[in-house]
């Protein structure tokens, strides 16, 4: 069969997850060794079968074992392959760092990776391709970078090659250089840190280490302090380190061999990428660091070239040095002319617009070199940043929304820190410029464009609502950009509530209500549509929040609006309105100035339950008007109380009138909420318990079938004509919690368990209810009827939804269900009238069926089989009594054969004849579906050795 | 120093949105996992990636006006970096994740944060975040550069090519290049036999005569207003773009720039990596900084080592005193109609010689264009009625007084509405000029032929050219109120 790959191989990579939920990540993963052995595909093909193993290799390798058996594989995949084909040798090698770092067999040392890191570091040495084709060199390129990648992810693993690896990268003239360059500084820089770590080390140390060259193997290491490294603080990068936490080796001035070799580093770094120099520098600048005998201005000839670069990513390396080295490195001019160029490429045209924004970000984090403030990593402005210097970074409206908004923030802060207030003319700058944008908001702006306006506003605030006169001139023009475009309500609510929420302080967000509130009310109702009364009502929901705000302009509005002569909006009596209205009402009855509120709001509320063109509407506001007129304020308030904010805990109470209020946490209630953990899962039930069960219900009728011995089979057989005859399997499980103890779930109720196949060899099931599930009370059975379609051993996932007692509902995953082979097994399922003699007798004919070489076209499937075994005779008589009694069909008296017969839905059989030989127990076996032969022999293995070992 | 993983992206406006390509890097991801330690948060699926990113971006469910994950005013959309907040079983946030997007595409990234994740490092601090914006811009330019105009074919090629892309610049996370334009990624020329070292970034060795072709570029910027109390803005700034054939594994080359006696002095220099040593002198003039007499005015040195594929070796800024060409722009609304006046000066300075120079006047939240009336001095003015848009060709070159107008009047009179705009409001009206002249620059900077030095054996063919062009060139209708454009200037 032609399998399309490159489909699966994408639908694998487009969603694991989903992909492996119609097969088993073994399977999967046998496919793909199994095709990359395979002589016949093309390299290409072997190359994209690599790509799950290199991008997800802990979901194809889930334990340490699967992964080293499989970097076995690919190893021997690899050492058969021909050298030319490049490209896929250089996937492997990445396939194989990917599988060996990630099931952790590198951190463990194991045979494999042991293996693979003397392979990658012969490949390092081949040199044979100096004079020959370019394109091998290549994967000496891409060992260098798994050396790299294994040594980054498992530091120290190279700190005793450092003498190779620098030989390698001195005599190395290709563009290959830069990787070994990578490789040696990175190990270096490991080494140096472990041995920084370790007390009383120093120069000598650190000379033998640099010099030493041991190909003695990770065994002699193994037990050594320096190897177990399992902290991974050593990931870190160092520059971050505040001052002093950096780990440091005491070497005194005489490090003349590491100096050298950074030296030589550094005279070549100019012929590396810009990004290779970076790293290659970040390395350096983490030794230097940690070895206080190399001075710092080892850097210095460099610097010239770096401060003057166009690359992102150097320059950012310069600033690192800054951070690391401060004022050992880089005077005060050299400060004054690096924060100057930041501030000139945070604007410069030629520069993409992330770029820009990043250098901003470095503004605002500058490494200054006698800081302030703590440097808690929140932003900060160098004190070098005057408003002059800054003043090239004011917004303007022709800037991206990032942009924008990170200049204003920038020059906010700026202007706070000089104390500028309403005289100021940044801050006037800054306001007018604000202003700009509303008008084009106004003017039907996008709404990339609105939300750009509001998130300036909120920034705006944030720094200056003390001011007043821009704070009020503020609320004044968004109440009038509102009345214009309503559909901004919902941008509107959210800046009140999340200056409400961030300016405790600041009563901002009451007085921009209170003027909404002003605008809706007082605007002619005559230019009033339906769209922008909705909005309006939504608004005025949310000014009825603030127990402040006075609400009598609410209510005459809501009263004008309801009455039909002085407008005709609600004449239609669209439910929808009438919720709106009714929400605004419900949160009116739990104001606090509710007293005087009473009567027109009781007005408000008859009228329409006597008015109102709807009837839902109708009965809701007879409930609220009832509510009010007879109910004590306090009890109004509990009834009414607002769910939200209790994180859906609340939910039983919200019986009268959840409807109303659409915001108030109703989602918890209609989401189904997924668990982190599983919180129950299927136990299978005892064997015993479950045979008890059954002997009961089996009679125990002895009574030959008539006629003659064929007729038996006939009788048998004739039965299957019935369909779904003896077609299922019924498995026992209880259901019961898992260990993990979290009150929440201690009762659980309307439980609808649900089951995914993971192949097709069964009929898809059917989802099982389970009333209820209390951690106290005894465990629900569950019977699963599972329908094969081949009696294989398979595995379901299970998942289930279910209602806690506060009334959320659920979707968790349980424990995958195991259905092993024997759990297939049914006895002979003959006529219950039948006698042991009837179904001996089938057993008998069926064997004899089986047996025989007549190549009918329906004995194609059968087979027989031996299985020998040395087993003591009581070893046997207990093998049998334990697992073959309820398909042992010949008397168990009878010692010297035992005829077993077990039955596999649908149609299959398998048949056992035992016989203890002299020197062995013979299984004889004969069924009708070979394929089950090395199920059985495995299922056989199982049993008889478990006996073995009693 | 590396990222956990790259997600290509293409979309149009937020609809038809699909990941076309995606890698994750496994041992980065181990990496992450062990240096976030309870912090950690998986990347998640594909799907999951992309519907976050959309959110974040801004261009998730484009047809709803408001949605709170969006368009919360509290979200730092101000960033390089994004925030991706994920739920469910994998529950975690997923910081910085880069993206930048240019057309249809978005490309995005998640560097490795290489500190403790509590509390959270500043993005300066890492390294990994300049680099994945490196390899980000590389990758757009390797899947746009078929052209401008962006065909879907030529980049489905271009996107087929990426898993051996990346297997040459960035095969376990770390990324070590950006991809080569135009040739394969893997090198074919031979290996030196000598002990110079060949820069990485050099992918082979020229053979052959040697050929430097230098060519200067100047882009000049304004904002004109007419109005007393706003001042009219322009700048300057220029890019030396270079191809270099030349022998040998490290060639020296030097381009000098020079500038005319009183010149005003070359600011912002930016260099080329392959740039081998700098005069502190070229680096201290800063636009930022109030210019004096006494600055260092060249000549500019930039020895160098050449890459073989064209690269800009340096850039600049300058003031210079006047712009190229000064407009005045005047609208008057009259009854029905708008009586346009334009006046355009050529400097005297500026050589009268167009490669191309036309002057287009749009007219937004009208209604459509009815009777246009207007005459112009000199050149040809073509009419969009459907646009709104006047198109005044001036052509090659101005008339001898150097001084071309534009007089008329215009009636909005269509039956339908014409283009909208939410900033050109009322009487806010611009002309944008767009204009190339060869062989000159503004502030007089110049590459001489004789001044590039090549110190190789053979005497090299050099080739410099210059020229100049506009960029946002916009008179601002001086009747109307006109946007802010530098906040410097306000103040």
């Amino acid at each position: 069969m032609a399998v399309n790959w490159a489909e699966r191989i994408s639908a694998f990579s487009r969603s694991p997850s989903r992909f492996l939920s119609g097969t088993t990540a073994d399977a999967f993963l046998a496919e793909l060794l199994r095709e990359l052995r395979d002589d016949r595909a093309s390299y290409s093909i072997k190359v994209l079968l690599l790509s799950p193993l290199c991008e997800h290799p802990t979901l194809l390798c889930p334990s340490d074992s699967v992964g080293e058996e499989t970097a076995l594989e690919l190893m021997s995949v690899f050492a058969q392959c021909p050298p030319k084909s490049v490209q896929f040798r250089c996937h492997l090698l990445l396939a194989l760092t990917s599988v060996l770092v990630c099931t952790s067999c590198v951190s463990g040392r194991s045979r494999a990776s042991q293996d693979f890191l003397d392979l990658l570091l012969q490949i390092a040495q081949d040199t044979a391709d100096l004079h020959g084709d370019g394109a091998l060199r290549s994967l000496r390129a891409t060992a260098c970078d798994c050396l790299r990648e294994l040594e980054a992810c498992c530091s120290g693993l190279l700190s005793q090659r450092l003498e190779l690896l620098g030989g390698l990268r001195h005599k190395e003239t290709s563009r290959l250089h830069q990787a070994y360059a990578g490789l040696h500084a990175l190990a270096i820089r490991n080494a140096v840190y472990q041995l920084a770590q370790e007390t009383g080390a120093g120069a000598d140390h650190l000379k033998a280490l640099l010099g030493g060259n041991t190909s003695i193997a990770w065994e002699a290491e193994q037990d050594s302090d320096l190897m177990s490294n399992k902290d991974s603080s050593i990931l870190s990068c160092l520059t971050l380190c505040p001052m002093g936490t950096v780990p440091t080796l005491q070497t005194g001035p005489d490090c003349k061999e590491l100096r050298s070799v950074l030296s030589s580093l550094l005279e070549e770094s100019y012929l590396l990428t810009p990004l290779g120099q970076a790293a290659l520098l970040h390395r350096l600048i983490e030794v230097v660091a940690m070895v206080p005998g190399v001075p710092p201005a080892i850097f210095r000839a460099q610097l010239l070239r770096l401060l003057g670069t166009s690359e992102v990513c150097l320059l950012h390396s310069t600033l690192l040095m800054k951070c690391a080295f401060t004022d050992s490195l880089f005077s005060a001019e050299d400060e004054a002319f690096i924060l100057k160029r930041l501030v000139v490429l945070s604007q410069h045209p030629l520069l993409s617009s992330p770029e820009k924004l990043f250098y901003m970000d470095c503004i605002l984090h500058f490494p200054e070199n006698r800081p302030i403030s703590c440097g808690d990593g929140d932003e900060s402005l160098p004190v070098l940043l005057t408003p002059r210097l800054a003043s090239v970074l004011l917004p303007t409206v022709f800037n991206d929304s990032a942009t924008m908004l990170a200049r204003l923030n920038l020059l906010s802060l700026v202007y706070m820190e000089e104390g500028e207030g309403e005289e100021g003319k940044g801050l006037a700058y800054l306001y007018d410029h604000l202003t700009s944008l509303l008008h084009i908001v106004e003017n039907g702006g996008s709404r990339e464009i609105a939300v750009t306006f509001f998130r300036a506003a909120f920034l705006f605030l944030l720094y200056f609502f003390h001011v007043e006169s821009y704070a009020n001139g503020l609320t004044e023009k968004l109440g009038k950009l509102y009345l214009r475009h309503t559909h901004l309500a919902p941008h509107l609510i959210n800046l009140a509530d999340q200056t409400q929420d961030r300016l405790s302080e600041s009563s901002w967000a009451v007085g921009l209500l209170r003027a909404l509130q002003g605008v809706i009310t007082e605007a002619p109702l005559a230019q009033l549509t339906l769209p922008d009364l909705s909005w309006h009502l939504k608004m005025l929901t949310r000014v009825a929040e603030e127990g402040e705000i006075p609400q009598r302009s609410t209510l005459r509005f809501l009263s004008s609006v309801v009455t039909p002569s002085s407008s005709p909006l609600c004449v239609s009596g669209d439910w929808r309105l009438g919720n709106s209205i009714l929400g605004v009402c419900r949160r009116l009855l739990v104001h606090p100035t509710l007293d005087s509120l009473l009567i027109p709001l009781a007005d408000i509320l008859q009228h329409l339950a006597c008015r109102y063109g709807d009837t839902d509407i109708q009965d809701h506001a007879r409930l609220y008007y009832t509510l009010l007129t007879t109910l004590s304020k306090e009890k109004l308030a509990g009834v009414l109380a607002r769910g939200s904010g209790e994180g859906g805990r609340q939910v039983t109470k919200r019986s009268l009138s959840c409807i109303m209020a659409e915001s108030e946490g109703l989602t918890s209630v209609l989401t189904i909420h997924q668990t982190e953990k599983p919180i129950f899962r299927l136990v299978e039930l005892d064997e015993e318990k479950r045979a008890h069960h059954e002997s009961d219900s089996s009679p125990n009728v002895t009574q030959n079938c008539p006629g003659e011995a064929n007729a038996a089979l006939d009788v048998y057989r004739s039965q299957f004509h019935n369909p779904g005859f003896a077609s299922e399997i019924t498995l026992h499980y209880h259901l019961t919690h898992t260990a993990d103890h979290d009150s929440r779930f201690d009762q659980l109720f309307s439980i609808r368990l649900h089951f995914d196949l993971t192949d097709d060899h069964y009929e898809e099931l059917c989802d099982i209810s389970v009333p209820c599930l209390f951690r106290e009370r005894p465990p629900p059975a569950v019977k699963l009827r599972l329908k094969p379609r081949r009696p294989y051993p398979t595995t379901l996932h299970a998942s289930a939804i279910f209602t806690t007692q506060d009334g959320l509902s659920w979707h968790t995953l349980l424990p995958d269900v195991h259905v092993s082979f024997q759990q297939a097994f049914l006895p002979l399922p003959a006529p219950t009238t039948w006698g042991i003699g009837d179904k001996l007798s089938v057993f008998e004919q069926l064997w004899e069926e089986m047996c025989s070489e007549s190549g009918e076209k329906d004995q194609a499937d059968c087979a027989t089989s031996l299985f020998c075994c040395q087993l003591e005779e009581a070893a046997l008589v207990a093998l049998l009594e334990k697992h073959l009694l309820p398909y042992l069909l010949s008397d168990p008296c009878h010692k010297e054969e035992s005829k077993v017969l077990f039955f596999l839905p649908p149609r299959s059989h398998m048949l056992l004849k035992i016989r203890s030989e002299e020197d062995a127990v013979h299984f004889s076996i004969a069924t009708d579906n070979w394929q089950l032969l090395p199920h059985t022999s495995s299922f056989l293995l199982t049993i008889t050795s478990s006996c073995e070992d009693k | 120093m590396s990222v956990r993983a790259v997600w290509i992206i293409s979309q149009e406006k937020g609809e038809n949105v699909s990941i076309r390509y995606s890698r994750r890097f496994a041992t980065v991801e181990h990496r992450a996992q062990s240096l976030a330690g309870g912090s950690y948060a998986a990347v998640p699926e594909d799907s999951t990636v992309l519907q976050l990113l959309l959110t974040e971006l801004g261009l998730s469910d484009s047809h709803k006006s408001y949605v709170v994950l969006r368009d919360d005013c509290v979200h730092r959309q101000r960033s390089p970096a994004l925030e991706l907040r994920v739920d469910g079983p994998g529950k975690g946030v997923l910081w910085p994740v880069l993206a930048i997007s240019q057309g249809p595409l978005i490309l995005a990234c998640l560097p490795l944060v290489d500190a403790p994740a509590e509390p959270r490092p500043p993005l300066a601090s890492l390294l990994s975040v300049s680099q994945g914006l490196t390899l980000l811009a590389g990758l757009q330019t390797f899947l746009l550069s078929s052209g401008s105009m962006i065909d879907s074919e030529g980049l489905a090629s271009r996107l087929a090519m990426l898993p051996s892309v990346l297997l040459q610049i960035c095969p376990l996370g770390t990324p070590l290049d950006v991809p080569l334009l135009g040739t394969p990624a893997t090198s074919t020329a031979p290996t030196p036999a000598g002990s110079q070292k060949q820069p990485a970034w050099k992918t082979g060795l020229h053979r052959g005569r040697a050929v430097v072709n230098v060519a200067l570029v100047e882009t000049v910027r304004s904002m004109q207003y007419g109005n007393r109390c706003r001042q009219d803005l322009w700048d300057v700034f220029g890019t030396v773009s270079c191809k270099c054939e030349v022998e040998g594994v490290l060639p020296n080359v030097t381009v000098t720039l020079t500038l005319p006696p009183n010149g005003s002095p070359l600011q912002d220099i930016l260099v080329h990596p392959c740039v081998t040593s700098l005069d502190s002198s070229i680096l201290t003039a800063s636009s930022i900084d109030n210019c004096d007499g006494s600055a260092f005015s060249g000549p500019y040195k930039f020895p160098f080592s050449p890459p073989l594929e064209p690269f800009r070796l340096c850039s600049y800024t300058s003031q210079v005193p006047v712009p190229p060409i000064l407009g005045s722009y005047q609208l008057k609304e009259e009854e029905n109609q708008l009586r346009v006046s334009v006046n355009l000066k050529l400097h005297e300075s500026v050589k009268n010689s167009f490669e191309y120079c036309e002057a287009r006047l749009p007219f937004f939240n009208r209604d459509q264009m009815g009777v246009v009336d207007v005459k112009v001095s000199s050149g040809q003015l073509d009419v969009f009625k459907e646009k709104n848009l006047l198109v005044w060709v001036l052509g090659q070159k101005f008339p001898k007084c150097r001084e071309v107008t534009m007089e008329g009047k215009i009636s909005f009179s269509g039956p339908t509405a014409g283009p909208t705009d939410p900033l050109c409001t009322e009487l806010t009206a611009y002309i944008k000029l767009y204009f190339k002249v060869p062989d000159m620059t503004l502030s007089g900077c110049c590459v001489d032929q004789h001044s590039v030095q090549v110190y190789s054996s053979a005497k090299p063919r050099i080739i410099t050219c210059r020229e100049l062009q506009s960029k946002e060139y916009f008179i601002w209708n001086s009747t109307g109120s006109a946007p802010v454009s530098s906040g410097q200037m306000m103040l």
